[in-house]
């Protein structure tokens, strides 16, 4: 083998290789935090964007002034929003030519006296199928009365139930029935229960009101005119709203969740980088006498600033490079966890969708990064004076 | 073979702090070595010999006085141009032999030729059949014995062919059969033309010197 800069790297790292994969390992998990993290940042956004803006036919939301994701907050805590849309505007809209559909629902969340379980309900009509057109029922079908119910897949696999079964509701003191289950899509819907509009709007005392009207244009080109128009036919203090801007404000609630994963990954690399100079200056000093002896054979400021920081690089790109690969492996996995941590709504879909952008990006800031913890130990060992060294030994 | 002086030393003096006393190491000394000599620095224990010896070797800048290498004044010099003059013009041997553990025998040869960017394969493996370790390329200093690792150290300092060879006692962790065969060494080495500098203890090995220089309290006495 041609003796090169790169042999001796390498066999420096072989004297102390428990100390050298573990702090490569410590690099590993910070760029796996980070892959991570950034996989959950993008899948979130697309999933969000996917379910809000291009699955669905939804086009735009009227619901009452105030902030609709706010009230999402309070309705997700099992709170009944205060905010509330006339039903009576739905007939109007459905005279609108624009409007291929109109979609009146009732959302609302009931949780348990000892506070361990939150259900979530949806009343709904028909037109529940124009704007869900993702929806496959796993068995069953659409309401078969009017204390028919359909179950998310998650909600029906928890409490064992089969279509055609009867579910009591102790909140309630009303038993439904099972008119069908829905196949599993990973979103909200698979641990909602969905039941006809009125049967939800009396369950609550709130007959003729709705938590909001979705709607989908005709024509998507014109959806600037047909959000004047809808405007101009609900009252003054209804908002109408974009399915892009809903989505918008659900991923602005979720930067704060985006915030914490940041300083997390964050912390990961400081550990990281104290770890890699800690190694590296440790690895350094025990070898004051042979770095002395190498600029007495003439190794120059400039070859052990090339040595030391190839033997850090080797660390960096083998921790980088496993962190990546794990991280991108575990991403799918924290994803459906996060989904369980999430207050935030919950699209349909993965969550974490790590992509060649992603792993790049994360491999080489874990690279650059070990490769600038290694200047302070190289240049510890450029300033190494020969003489000073060998007079002490 | 030219006469200038391969090490000149003019009038040098070494000064240093030991806690708040001043050590004077090397006193108002001057040496002229010339090409193909094969001289011995003898002298007691804190003498001076080794600081005179890392002063020819520019290891150290003297205090007061002129170092020159082949005719080059070296007090003017920056870290990097000394570099260069030590892996060019001298080749290093002491006691403690230096050696990269986790590298080969072959690749510990080497490693000089690496700084000075020069191929040193075909260079290594001559080198290490010149000290007799042709067929112990492939092992590691750790399965040597301390005289074949002295060897290695050897053909590691000739490696970049450099026309001086400054050695600190390079018999001082050996038994007495491993440095005859270093000392043998020597004077092949100086058979062959290459100037050797020696500081040692060794009588044997003085005796084998063509000149020996007796330092004591950092000054030359002879």
């Amino acid at each position: 083998m041609k003796m090169s800069f790169r042999t001796v790297a390498l066999s420096n790292l072989r004297r102390n290789p428990v100390r050298s994969i573990l702090t490569g390992l410590s690099l590993a998990v910070s760029a796996a935090t980070l892959c991570v993290v950034l996989s959950l940042d993008r899948g979130y956004s697309a999933a969000v964007t996917d379910e809000l803006v291009n699955k669905t036919g939804v086009h735009l939301y009227i619901t009452k002034e105030g902030c609709p994701i706010e009230a999402a907050s309070v309705i997700a805590q099992g709170g009944l929003s205060p905010l509330y849309v006339s039903e009576s505007i739905v007939e109007k809209l459905q005279s609108l030519p624009q409007l291929d559909a109109v979609f009146p629902f009732k959302l609302f969340a009931i949780t348990t006296e000892d506070g361990s379980r939150t259900d979530i309900f949806m009343g709904i009509t028909e037109a529940a199928r124009s704007v869900k057109p993702d929806w496959q029922y796993d068995n069953g079908g659409w309401f078969t009365s009017d204390t028919a119910v359909i179950l998310g897949a998650e909600l029906a696999r928890i409490e064992n139930l089969a279509v055609g079964e009867r579910m009591y509701s102790e909140h309630f003191r009303r038993e439904f029935v099972v008119s069908g289950i829905l196949k599993r899509s990973y979103s909200q819907d698979d641990g909602t229960i969905f039941l006809p509009l009125k049967t939800a709007q009396s369950l609550v005392g709130r007959e003729g009101k709705l938590s909001a009207v979705a709607v989908k244009l005709k024509d998507i080109s014109s959806l600037d005119a047909s959000r004047n128009l809808l405007r101009a036919s609900v009252p003054d203090d209804y908002f109408v709203i974009g399915s892009r801007e809903l989505s918008e404000g659900i991923l602005q609630f979720f930067s704060s969740t985006r915030a914490i994963m940041f300083v997390m990954v964050s912390v990961a690399f400081l550990i990281s980088i104290f770890g890699i100079v800690n190694t590296m200056l440790m690895a350094v000093l025990e070898r004051r006498k042979e770095i002395a002896y190498l600029k007495c054979v003439g190794a120059g400021a400039r070859d052990l600033l090339k040595l030391i920081s190839l033997e850090t690089l080797v660390i960096s790109i083998s921790g980088s490079a496993l962190g990546i690969v794990v991280g991108a492996l575990l991403s799918p996995a924290v994803g459906e966890f996060m989904r369980k941590l999430l207050v935030a709504y919950i699209p349909s879909g993965s969550i974490a969708r790590p992509d060649a952008g992603i792993v790049l990006f994360s491999f080489l800031s874990c690279s650059i990064i070990g490769l600038i913890c290694s200047l302070y130990p190289a240049v510890r060992a450029a300033r190494i004076v020969p003489m000073e060294v060998l007079r002490n030994e | 073979m030219s006469n200038t002086p391969v090490v000149e030393l003019t009038d040098v003096s070494k000064h240093f702090h030991r806690g708040s006393e001043v050590v004077h190491a090397v006193q108002n000394v001057s040496l002229s070595i010339t090409p193909g000599e094969y001289v011995a620095i003898i002298g007691h224990s804190g003498s001076g010999k080794t600081t005179l010896m890392n002063l020819m070797g520019c290891l150290d800048r003297p205090t007061a006085g002129v170092v020159k290498v082949n005719g080059c004044e070296t007090a003017s010099l920056d870290e990097g141009r000394l570099a260069t003059v030590r892996t060019q013009s001298i080749g290093f041997v002491f006691q403690q032999f230096f050696l990269i553990p986790t590298l080969t025998v072959m690749e510990n040869v080497q490693l000089p030729a690496l700084f000075a960017k020069k191929e040193s394969a075909s260079r290594a493996r001559e080198l290490l059949e010149l000290v007799g370790l042709g067929k112990r390329t492939d092992h590691l200093p750790g399965q040597l014995s301390g005289g074949e690792m002295q060897r290695v150290a050897i053909a590691r300092s000739l490696i970049n062919s450099p026309p001086i060879l400054l050695a600190d006692e390079p018999t001082g962790n050996l038994d007495s059969r491993n440095a005859d065969t270093i000392m043998d060494l020597f004077q092949d080495l100086n058979r062959q033309g290459v100037t050797v500098v020696v500081v040692t203890h060794n009588h044997d090995l003085v005796k084998r010197c063509s000149r020996t220089v007796l330092i004591e309290d950092g000054s030359i006495r002879n």
